[in-house]
């Protein structure tokens, strides 16, 4: 990436006379738009603003869900700005119209992008600003301001003894010119990159004072619950009213678009006025399947239809004609709910002109084209304060429950703070999609000759675009809101980017194959579904490297130097799987009752090996060991970088172990934390995080943990069971 | 009903309905937020707090089983100027990622330290397992708790 700082950094004075650089950054790339930059109007997303009394804020238009983009962003402008990381405050941008980002005209948080998009521009504008000050201090003592130097928040006169603060000079350097030819430092001289950081929020949230979205109070505020229906799309036909009406402390109860929205002045009395709601719907549209019809579905769909080529070389029929071996195998994975510590609320507080919703959302700019959607107000009337979120991993990019939020609040023209119960949680979620994959390849004498791989399933674009759309068209009036959506739908890969949602991971099939053949036969049962950490990447790499563990014990060979010797033209690939096998001490036999499998998986541009040792005991399956090594460029945070991969680990474990959510005639079976599984403390394995020591540009930590610990952990038990199991959740008993 | 809670050493007096849970009294009635809602059946942990010492899920506790009772929320286990060794663990280790459940594994924790100050490993394991994190923070709660353990913090700072 290389930048011209005009395009992306302006200098002025901040709010109270200090010094104020606005920047303006990328968008997501896993969900940019791909609009063309506009020419024109300045609509910075980020600000560095440092004051005349010391402090220094940062503001940015990201969000902090766990990933740790609130410490590592601001690292890197601490940096080249020359102060200490916990010297700089890191603040949320509120989304009004101002703050909307020229690029993509979406403020988003996903794709592990924060801190691969931000890397330069974060670093040249920490050195912007700390040029300005040396400027400033240079004019001020009449020297050479290329003899001058800044450390530790102060400028350093030539003698080396005289200095001034940050704070004496930021008036005076708002004035400055921004340079073009700043510097950044040289590795060598990095204090805080690549270095053991504590974490900013680390303090608010062991005391109990980070504001996540649940903890917003308004003066005047009430509270609302929804009902809605069992099973998706079925639409309200009654309810009983009057009688939930006179309930204590009810306000209010009426129909939204999603459902019976119940408004009390306290949040027990409106769970405990819809426990009295008895609502009549008609299911004649409404989602009707079950998890075994879904898969029918699929198998006839991946019959009927050989879908559209997504990667191709050499020709895989040929391969299939030449006489060698073929090898077929089939894989399905289950829908899987996000499962988000803090369940989905928010806070809106509607007026007729204009509104104001406090949110944990991974989309501040959908968020207010749900807003609209469900008001008489455009995007332009409504600011959205984004505050903690208590986790995302994808769920927090749709807006439904602003939605509702926002409609209870219009209704009711007053703060409205909407709480979904664990239950409403688990059962209206959308989903990360249930799978299927057929896959085949041929052998000829132990070498792979051809490799084809049916992806079967939907598309996530499908059921995100209905906000993302118009997002993009901010002037749009609503009525065309319906039409954008299905332009942008009939414009992907042209005015929209191209959904990667279903063949991520499979078209970047990265074995050294002559024949390759990578397929997505599109079917969409009507579940709703979006992204979930690691996306795509989180169903093929169970096919792709299950698969690929099949095709070396066809070989006869060890599945680690089966893949090692397909990777010669793949040095990451090679490197983190080459020293997983080392960490893990594969050569080795494992102990007794027990095996281990491997698996490496390159996503979001980020390359991990693991080996899992596992076993069953008792009847369950017992992961005892995972080790993991990482290559994601240039680490910001080293222990941000270890945290995330083992919190991708245990968040795939807990998938591999008992991710399901059934659907029975439409509705989903589970409820809570005793029927949807999340893997416990005790459950952990010994997890062992290597980092490559690298120079490339950093990558993404926050989702690629998550791909290879799936397949790694069903390697391991075919190595101990003799079983190859290709359906998730793995069983003990398969 | 009318009853009274002390509060973090502080008596109040409060008038709602009784099934009530607890949490929603801390939380709305009382204004502190620290405490937290994860799944309203006392399977997650994330609503921890102490009552009488012994830790309890406040989200399945209706308020008028614990009239009179004295309750110790995240709020009042340290201060600003002085807080619990394992919140200054927690902040020395960076524990929390997206820090939602960490009042509870913090409030589990320190109930743990008041009865047994010198937990070893397993020990700890098992006193932590009902608090889910979805982020998958455990090894690092694991490794805060045994970093108090091992300076004898835990000795000279009583949970509640």
């Amino acid at each position: 990436m290389s930048l011209n700082r005009r395009d992306f950094l302006k200098v002025g004075a901040g709010t109270s006379g200090g010094l104020m650089l606005s920047l303006s950054l990328f968008g997501c790339a896993g969900i940019a738009t791909g609009y063309k930059p506009e020419t024109g109007e300045w609509k910075p997303d980020a600000w560095l603003e440092l004051t005349d009394n010391g402090d220094i804020y940062f503001t940015l238009a990201r969000v902090e869900m766990g990933q740790g983009t609130y410490t590592g962003l601001t690292t890197l402008i601490a940096e080249e700005l020359e102060v200490a990381p916990d010297a700089i405050t890191p603040r949320f941008a509120p989304v009004a119209s101002e703050y909307q980002n020229p690029l993509y005209k979406l403020q988003a948080t996903g794709g592990s992008t924060s801190v691969a998009t931000s890397w330069e521009p974060l670093r040249v504008a920490g050195a912007s600003a700390r040029q300005l000050l040396v400027d400033a201090g240079a004019r001020v003592w009449r020297v050479d301001p290329a003899r001058c130097s800044a450390s530790n928040g102060r400028v350093i006169h030539p003698n080396g003894i005289d200095s001034m603060e940050y704070r004496q000079l930021v008036e005076l350097a708002s004035r400055e010119t921004l340079r073009d030819d700043v510097a950044l430092k040289p590795r060598s001289q990095w204090k805080y990159i690549g270095k053991q950081n504590g974490r900013l929020d680390a303090r608010a949230k062991s005391t109990g004072t980070a504001v996540y979205g649940i903890d917003v109070e308004l003066p005047d505020m009430v509270y609302a619950v929804v009902t809605r229906s069992p099973r998706y799309g079925g639409k309200l036909r009654s309810f009983n009213a009057d009688q939930v009406r006179a309930m204590s402390d009810v306000l209010d109860v009426f129909e939204i678009e999603r459902g019976v929205a119940v408004v009390a002045s306290r949040y027990w009395s409106a769970r405990k006025a819809q426990n009295a709601l008895k609502v009549e719907w008609d299911f004649t549209d409404a989602l009707a399947v079950s998890n075994a019809e879904v898969f029918a579905s699929y198998r006839e769909a991946a019959d009927r239809d050989p879908g559209d080529s997504e990667r191709s070389e050499g020709d895989f029929g040929d391969a299939v004609e030449s006489g060698a071996t073929l090898v077929q195998a089939e894989y399905a994975q289950p829908y899987l709910a996000h499962s988000t510590m803090e369940p989905m609320n928010a806070t809106a507080w509607c007026r007729e002109d204009s509104a104001e919703i406090w949110v944990p959302t991974q989309a501040p700019d959908l968020a207010r084209i749900a807003v609209a959607r469900v008001t008489d107000l455009s995007p332009g009337d409504v600011t959205i304060h984004t505050t903690f979120l208590g986790g995302g991993f994808g769920r927090r990019l749709s807006q439904d429950y602003v939605e509702e939020a926002a409609a209870v609040s219009w209704r009711m023209q007053r703060p409205v703070k909407l709480i979904w119960s664990r239950e409403e949680d688990t059962r209206h979620d959308l989903y990360r999609p249930a799978m299927l994959h057929r896959m085949k390849a041929t052998m000829d004498q132990g070498e792979v000759t051809g490799w084809q791989h049916q992806i079967v399933g939907p598309k996530i674009l499908t059921w995100f675009v209905r906000n993302a759309a118009p997002a993009q068209y901010p002037w749009a009036p609503k009525f065309l809101y319906d039409t954008l959506g299905k332009v942008g739908l009939m414009a992907e890969g042209i005015a929209t980017p191209k959904d990667m949602s279903a063949i991520e991971g499979a078209i970047d099939y990265p074995y050294q194959v002559d024949n390759i053949d990578i397929r997505h036969t599109h079917t969409d049962p009507g579940v709703p579904v979006t992204w979930w950490r690691s996306v795509g990447y989180s169903h093929n790499g169970f096919a792709v490297e299950t698969f690929m563990d099949e095709l070396a014990h066809q070989a006869g060979e060890d599945p680690y130097q089966f893949r090692r010797k397909l990777l010669a033209d793949q040095p990451r690939h090679r490197e983190v799987l080459d020293r997983a096998a080392t960490l893990a001490d594969w050569n080795s036999p494992a102990p007794a009752g027990r095996a281990r499998g491997i698996a490496v998986f390159q996503s979001f541009g980020t390359y991990v090996a693991q080996v899992v040792e596992a076993g069953i005991e008792n009847g369950s399956i017992r992961v005892y060991k995972v080790s993991a090594v990482v290559d994601c460029g240039q680490v910001v945070n080293p222990r941000i970088v270890e945290d995330q991969i083992e919190g991708g680990i245990l968040f795939g474990l807990t998938a591999a172990l008992y991710g399901e959510i059934t659907f029975e005639n439409g509705a989903v079976r589970q409820s809570n934390f005793h029927d949807y599984l999340l893997l416990r403390q005790h459950e952990r394995p010994e997890i062992t995080v290597e980092i490559v020591d690298s120079q490339a540009s950093p990558t993404g930590v926050g989702e690629p943990g998550v791909p290879p610990v799936l397949p790694a952990l069903g390697n391991a038990l075919f190595a101990l069971t003799g079983k190859r199991q290709r359906s998730l959740p793995l069983k003990a008993d398969a | 009903m009318t009853l009274s809670l002390t509060v973090n050493g502080e008596l109040r007096s409060l008038d709602v309905d009784g099934d009530t849970p607890l949490l929603w009294v801390i939380r709305d009635e009382l204004g502190l937020k620290g405490t937290k809602f994860g799944c309203g059946a006392g399977l997650c942990g994330a609503c921890t707090v102490h009552l009488n010492g012994q830790p309890i899920r406040s989200c399945s506790t209706p308020v008028e089983l614990v009239d009179g009772g004295e309750v110790t929320t995240i709020e009042g286990l340290g201060h600003e100027e002085n807080l619990h060794a394992l919140q200054r663990a927690w902040i020395e280790q960076g524990v929390p990622q997206c820090g939602y459940c960490q009042s509870g594994q913090i409030m589990t924790a320190a109930h743990l330290l008041a009865t047994n100050p010198a937990p070893d490993r397993d020990q700890i394991i098992a006193a932590m397992t009902g608090n889910l994190c979805r982020c998958g923070t455990y090894s690092r709660i694991v490794a805060a708790v045994e970093s108090v353990v091992a300076t004898g913090a835990s000795k000279h700072n009583e949970g509640a």
